[in-house]
């Protein structure tokens, strides 16, 4: 896991130039590890014929008919 | 005549516009409770008394000349300092924002000002709205007037708190995560989160453009109809807001639930419930129920999904928005903000693509299954009994707070993601002394269907009218 923290660390230093600030975001960095399992999971499981649709378009054909 | 801090806020202005009070009277009554309670409570960052009183007596003017008057006429309002107005203080709860005084004003703000409604003060709110429990480094933390070392809930912490303790008719608060429906479920009072784009975000703070919402906070939800009615609609100045025709909203809150299908979800939202808020919720359902509404059960599909893809997108949107501070002074954040907001950093283009451009597609599938069996959704608020503010203090609390902090939003995030109208209304109290939410939820552009649950529910019960004991005990008006 120090492996992966530092990954995540060094990677926002490089590319953005901003340190940790606090050890609450040293864990909360390291909780990426689960966003990460979360989208493994995810992967492969959902299929959508109209996908990549509008977000508004889809507010509007999903809205209820008066 | 019910005593002018406890009315409702369509009680105050039809009291003005029928000259059974003024608006400076109304004033001088939130002025009494907010130095009666605000010493304890926390919940104002500024105010305007001299500004205010003017505004008061100009409102008073227009009503002695028989001038037409807008529907929120002569009402004075304190909203979440987060909404823009041109020349005035807007901290949005931060030390980096203490002197912010921008140039335009927002146009929520525009509309009430023409519905008639004044400011008179700025709440206090998490610092950026970026906490779900209304802790604030720079300003002091927010405490729930129902019991103080409990959260008010957040990020409109100040509006939850203010209207519940009688010294305001109506906050603006911002929902991105839960942030107008969880200080309503907190405090005791109403809170609407609107549809996605269903209201303009000129002018407000932005936290994550796809998932932020203005909505109000306020006694009833026939309150929050009506204003709903003057906020809604689009706005050039917000390209993003939606054309969809804004209907009066009180005419939908006609009390008549009969054939009104309800849906209980099985899954995520009652996981982890304590039996109070359950048992709370139960019996709403039945006070529903005999109205005529028929509840189902079913288990909602995608939640997995709708979980991960929204706090991807959350997260990286919040966090280039703060990427100068984070890299100049980010000590100046709380640790709350700064700790939560560090890892958008690191989340890839491609992941945030992904949920973002899926979002679509998840929400046509979403209300396919869903909304054919149901036509509301009805959960818990917060599904757990309020935690203290020192239980979930991250800046000071042991490792591991962070995580019980998040669970306070679990049951109002996936409706940030799907873009689903949802309120919240009282319906019971914890044994701590707490309020406990119920939250409705319904298909895009539904308010009307949504608030006309709430509103039948309201009309059977009385919790949204009761008073914290700390109005008596601190000597405020009745």
């Amino acid at each position: 896991m120090a492996a992966f923290e530092n990954d995540i660390e060094s990677t926002i230093s490089r590319w953005h130039s901003i340190t940790t600030p606090n050890d609450p975001a040293k864990r909360l960095a390291a909780e990426l590890a689960q966003t990460i399992e979360a989208f493994e999971k995810l992967r492969g499981t959902l299929v959508f014929e109209d996908e990549p649709a509008g977000f508004e378009t889809a507010l509007q054909a999903t809205k209820e008919q008066t | 005549m019910t005593p002018l801090a406890n009315l409702s806020l369509i009680e105050a202005a039809d009291a003005v516009a029928q000259r059974r009070t003024t608006s400076l009277d109304l004033l001088e009554a939130c002025w009494a409770n907010l130095d009666a309670t605000n010493p304890q409570i926390n919940a104002v960052i500024w105010e305007e008394r001299e500004q205010a009183a003017a505004a008061a007596r100009a409102a008073d003017e227009q009503v002695a000349s028989g001038a037409p008057l807008g529907v929120l006429h002569g009402v004075p309002m304190a909203h979440k300092d987060m909404y823009y107005q041109a020349g005035r203080l807007s901290t949005c709860g931060s030390a980096l924002r203490a002197d912010y005084r921008p140039t335009i004003t927002a146009t929520v703000i525009e509309r009430l000002a023409k519905a008639g409604a004044y400011v008179f003060a700025g709440l206090n709110m998490a610092e950026f709205a970026q906490n779900p429990t209304g802790h604030n480094k720079t300003y002091g933390d927010c405490h729930n007037p129902w019991n103080l070392p409990y959260i008010t809930g957040g990020s409109s912490s100040g509006s939850g708190a203010s209207v519940a303790a009688r010294f305001n008719y109506m906050a603006l608060g911002s929902d991105t995560g839960g942030s107008i429906r969880l200080p309503a479920s907190a405090c005791g009072v109403t809170g609407l989160k609107p549809t996605q784009t269903r209201v303009s975000r000129y002018g407000v703070m932005p936290l994550s453009f796809s998932h932020d919402n203005v909505g109000p906070l306020a006694r009833t939800a026939r309150d929050c109809a009506r204003v709903l009615s003057v906020i809604a609609g689009h706005d050039k100045f917000d390209p993003t807001s939606s054309r969809e025709p804004v209907p009066n909203y009180e005419g939908f809150m006609d009390g008549d639930l009969r054939g009104t299908r309800i849906g209980v979800p099985t899954n995520v939202f009652l996981d982890d419930a304590d039996d109070p808020v359950v048992q709370a919720m139960e019996a709403a359902l039945l006070v529903l129920e005999a109205r005529g509404a028929v509840i189902t059960h079913l288990e909602l599909p995608l939640m997995d999904a709708i979980s991960a893809y929204g706090g991807i997108v959350s997260r990286a949107e919040a966090a280039p928005i703060h990427a100068e501070w984070m890299r100049k002074d980010p000590q100046a954040y709380g640790k709350h903000i700064s700790g939560r907001m560090y890892p958008g950093y690191a989340i890839p283009a491609a992941y945030y693509i992904e949920s973002l451009s899926r979002r679509g597609p998840i929400l046509k599938e979403f209300a396919r299954q869903v909304f054919s069996q149901v036509d509301v959704l009805i959960t818990p608020t917060i599904k757990t009994c309020l935690p203290t503010l020192e239980e979930t203090d991250i800046d000071h609390g042991p490792p591991g707070t962070e995580t019980k902090f998040m669970a306070v939003s679990a049951n109002t995030r996936p409706f940030n993601y799907l873009g689903l109208p949802a309120i919240s209304i009282p319906c019971g109290f914890d044994p701590n002394g707490c309020p406990i939410g119920l939250q409705i939820a319904g298909r895009p552009f539904a308010e009307g269907r949504v608030l006309k649950v709430a509103g039948a529910y309201q009309s059977d019960t009385r919790y949204h009218w009761e008073r914290p004991a700390l109005l008596d005990n601190m000597g405020a008006s009745p």
